[in-house]
């Protein structure tokens, strides 16, 4: 009785210990880490501790798997050491800190004493005529195009004053009062959601205008740390923070964010 | 008083094998072997040679790079063979800075490749586009490392597989001479 929920936990564990396995040789194979980082007699040891205690057919295809990817990192490590060997071998951080502290016109100069441009003759081929046409065809009329210029431009540049500032919400008390409510409004998000805000999510509003103001807004938002912006690839969160700083974060980075007229 | 004989090709030979090397057809310049073959004719070998020779008297040079093949069969259904080579027209000697600026090169951006490829090679010709674009931002910037990379992948000189691992481009396989390149980057007194 006491037998059959240890081996439940041993193959849990014996699972969990080769999908791990399984990604370290992966991150390897990206070169994420020196295959020397893995211990493949390790390795190799874990597969044959856990091998008498599979049942399923998907655990000896796990087994498999894995053992298929240690054999990947041998031959990343015999690569690594002939590599070591060779008239290319460099220290990858060795070079980033040449490069860093190499001049540009002496990193240029380098480069060029060691490359030799191909010579070729750019003509028409039947792919760029191809891709001309498509281009061609997709083209709207000068006329609609005019039209979708002129729709765009809006007015020329004025200069405002204070009062037009504040008339607009964007100066004054009315300011701080309508940085404090988005600050509120992010926050309570926020705690129903327990996860970072979705920026356009938060950003939209009913119409352009409004969400072009919120957009503004949040951006004081995140200057003076009353919000984090996150991005991870298209994603881009809002993190309320609890105690701004309430001034202008240093080393911070501008990050443009377009704001195309259908969201 | 005889002549020691000299194989000289006709000149429609070479006529023909120069206009398949520098003329762009699709999407790659230079030509790849079988085209060589099979327009020129089984002593292709010879006729670049030929040429190469009078090529080198313009400071070019005709190179073989072996690339991978898709291995698609081809028309007649034959297996095509997992490598294949392609020949270059390339520069023998190297170009100035003036000059690379006259064929619309930034200085900012040959420094940024060289230290992109130094530091893929470095890590055996593989490494995670954000680990370069990081070596690049410690120069230029997170922004501009970015669109350089960008530029480097859309020219060739980087390639991008799925997994967003970069590795060295067909163009600089076939045009930069890596052993001297990371010799002279790790002879460069700072």
């Amino acid at each position: 009785m006491t037998e059959k929920p240890k081996s439940v936990r041993n193959l849990a564990s014996g699972r969990r210990e080769l999908r791990e396995v399984i990604e370290t040789c992966d991150l390897i194979e990206r070169r994420k880490y020196n295959p020397f980082f893995l211990d493949v007699k390790l390795g190799v040891e874990t597969l044959r501790q856990y091998f008498p205690i599979w049942e399923e057919f998907k655990d000896h295809c796990l087994d498999a798997h894995a053992l298929n990817r240690l054999s990947e990192v041998v031959r990343l490590q015999n690569t690594q050491l002939k590599f070591q060997s060779s008239a290319l071998y460099a220290e990858p951080e060795f070079m980033s800190k040449k490069f860093q502290r190499m001049s540009e016109k002496r990193l240029a100069e380098v480069f060029l004493q060691s490359w030799h441009p191909i010579a070729e003759l750019e003509q028409l081929t039947n792919e760029t005529v191809s891709t001309a046409l498509d281009y061609w065809n997709l083209l709207l009329p000068i006329q609609e195009r005019w039209k979708r210029r002129e729709y765009v431009r809006g007015k020329n540049p004025e200069v405002a004053d204070s009062g037009i500032l504040t008339g607009l919400g964007i100066h004054g008390e009315d300011f701080g009062k309508r940085l404090a409510g988005l600050w509120s409004e992010l926050r309570r998000i926020h705690d129903v959601d327990q996860k970072p805000v979705e920026y356009w999510r938060f950003v939209k509003g009913p119409t352009h205008q409004e969400t072009v103001q919120r957009a503004y807004f949040v951006s004081f938002l995140v200057t003076y740390g009353y919000a984090k912006l996150q991005v991870e690839g298209d994603q881009i969160t809002l993190l309320p923070q609890e105690h701004p700083s309430n001034k202008p974060l240093e080393g911070g980075v501008s990050f443009p964010i377009p704001i195309p007229r259908e969201v | 008083m005889e002549q020691p004989e000299t194989k000289s090709f006709y000149s429609d030979k070479l006529k023909r094998a120069i206009h398949l090397l520098l003329f762009h057809r699709g999407k790659m310049p230079g030509a790849k072997e079988w085209e060589l073959k099979e327009k020129v004719g089984k002593n292709y070998v010879q006729v670049l040679e030929q040429l190469n020779q009078l090529l080198s008297e313009l400071d070019l040079e005709i190179k073989k790079v072996t690339e991978r093949s898709s291995g698609e069969p081809t028309a007649e259904g034959i297996p095509a063979p997992l490598e294949e080579a392609r020949y270059y027209v390339t520069l023998k000697g190297s170009l100035g800075l003036k000059e690379a600026k006259m064929i619309g090169w930034r200085i900012d951006n040959l420094a940024a490749l060289s230290g992109g490829i130094a530091y893929i090679v470095a890590k055996q010709g593989k490494a995670p586009r954000e680990d370069v674009e990081k070596v690049i931002a410690l120069k230029y910037g997170r922004w501009k490392a970015t669109t350089l990379v960008d530029i480097f992948l859309r020219t060739g000189y980087l390639e991008e597989d799925d997994a967003g691992v970069v590795s060295l481009g067909w163009r600089t396989k076939s045009e930069v001479d890596l052993p001297s390149l990371m010799t002279k980057m790790a002879e460069t007194k700072l």
